[in-house]
């Protein structure tokens, strides 16, 4: 590859890598495969950069190959037979104020619990158009697939995460709004 | 629980980030890494599947068994085709012969045995590259081994045209050359060879009744099987390659 064309690349993944990570963190909900998700799209990308680099939207390419990434990792057999059916036991953190922080407590919940329990794909979904604040023609691009499924992968998510939701405030006494 | 609520509770999700260490050059070095590896991969795949193409394809090319050489001067029949069973018949048992012979003739000698491959080199130059011999030949060409006070070492067994008298004497020079005529009519050529003061070559050369062909037995202050083990003297004199040239139990043609 050139000088000028790997500083490129550089700059780009520089400015980049984190927004990717937060991502993959909302997919798989794990930081450390999230940085593994992130690096692995970066090499995929680095790779392709030659044609690639001209591209008008890059970031939204860098999305579409994290979120093929992810689904390609989710089918490998050993990602198959990893079962999340165990609770983890709460641990009290004495130097954090529980008022100040129950929000952010709340939220992380959130993701862990009940976002990881949406499908995949309905996942993504939901992380584009919400986190990612992508449109539903933007995020049928970076899917692969049509507007009307994406809309309708949206509604079911939707659907999904709030039954899981209010199951979670049900059973820890908090009202969902 | 609103689609905004969704989308802040999203955004505080990873408000615990942990700090992000990337370095772009180590993702490239990583990556280029893999390249190379992968294209050295790629190469040794190449590289196998041609030689295993070629020797498929080539297969004179490659050695079959132990007899064929490559690169052996010599027409691609005889190299291709080892000589017959019978012939490694015949050769064994002469050898065999042989072996016993010289036991009996010289009981200090120790693991004598014979050694009839199927090459031949020049009958007087040891040294000279081996060439199978051709299947339908009766020529021989082989080593008897012993060992004696002194070390391993091993005589010279050749048959093949006949040589005459002239082509044993001038060899070398010769500390005695002579024509010995023998009992059963047939004449054996007895020589000996000298530089300085030892003797470093003897020579018994019978020619068969049939006047078309000779068997030579040399022995030399070396071993002319490997050409090392260089000592003073022959390690037997003519009188014993006679008497080996001669066995009765022997049937050389």
């Amino acid at each position: 590859m050139r000088k000028a064309d790997e500083q490129g690349f550089r700059e780009f993944a520089a400015a980049n890598a984190a927004s990717l990570r937060r991502t993959a963190y909302l997919f798989c909900g794990d930081w450390h495969t999230a940085e593994d998700l992130m690096q692995s799209s970066l090499m995929k990308m680095y790779l392709a950069w030659k044609r690639i680099k001209d591209l008008d939207n890059l970031i939204a390419y860098a999305r579409k190959v994290l979120l093929r990434t992810w689904l390609d990792e989710k089918r490998r057999p050993w990602r198959r037979a990893e079962q999340r059916d165990g609770e983890l036991p709460d641990a009290a953190d004495a130097s954090v104020d529980p008022d100040t922080t129950s929000a952010k407590l709340w939220a992380r919940e959130l993701v862990h619990t009940a976002l990881l329990q949406v499908p995949p794909r309905q996942r993504a979904v939901l992380v584009l158009r919400y986190f990612e604040d992508l449109s539903v023609a933007e995020v049928a691009v970076a899917m692969g697939c049509t507007e009307g499924t994406v809309k309708s992968q949206t509604a079911r998510g939707l659907a999904t995460l709030r039954v899981i939701v209010e199951k979670l405030d049900s059973s820890s006494g908090r009202v969902a709004s | 629980m609103s689609e905004q609520e969704i989308r802040e509770g999203m955004l505080l999700a990873v408000w615990d980030e942990p700090p992000l260490d990337f370095d772009p050059d180590t993702l490239i070095r990583r990556v280029e890494q893999k390249k190379s590896r992968r294209r050295a991969l790629v190469a040794v795949g190449v590289a196998t599947a041609m030689i295993a193409v070629a020797s498929f394809a080539l297969p004179g090319l490659l050695p079959r068994d132990r007899e064929s050489q490559l690169g052996s001067p010599t027409d691609t029949t005889a190299s291709s085709t080892p000589p017959s069973l019978s012939v490694y018949g015949r050769q064994k048992k002469i050898g065999d012969a042989l072996a016993s012979r010289l036991q009996e003739t010289r009981q200090d000698l120790k693991e004598i045995y014979p050694s009839f491959d199927g090459f031949r080199g020049t009958t007087f130059k040891p040294e000279a590259p081996l060439q199978p011999i051709r299947p339908d030949s009766d020529d021989m060409y082989g080593f008897l081994y012993f060992t004696d006070s002194i070390g391993p070492t091993a005589l010279l067994v050749t048959m093949g045209d006949a040589v005459s008298t002239n082509d044993i004497c001038g060899a070398g020079k010769p500390a005695f050359c002579r024509d010995v005529p023998q009992q059963d009519g047939t004449v054996v050529t007895e020589a000996e060879f000298q530089e300085g003061p030892e003797r470093v070559k003897a020579v018994a050369m019978r020619r068969l009744p049939d006047g078309k062909r000779s068997v030579i037995i040399s022995a030399y202050s070396h071993n002319p099987s490997t050409m090392t083990g260089y000592r003073q003297m022959i390690p037997v004199n003519v009188d014993v390659l006679t008497a080996l040239v001669m066995d009765r139990a022997i049937t050389w043609e």
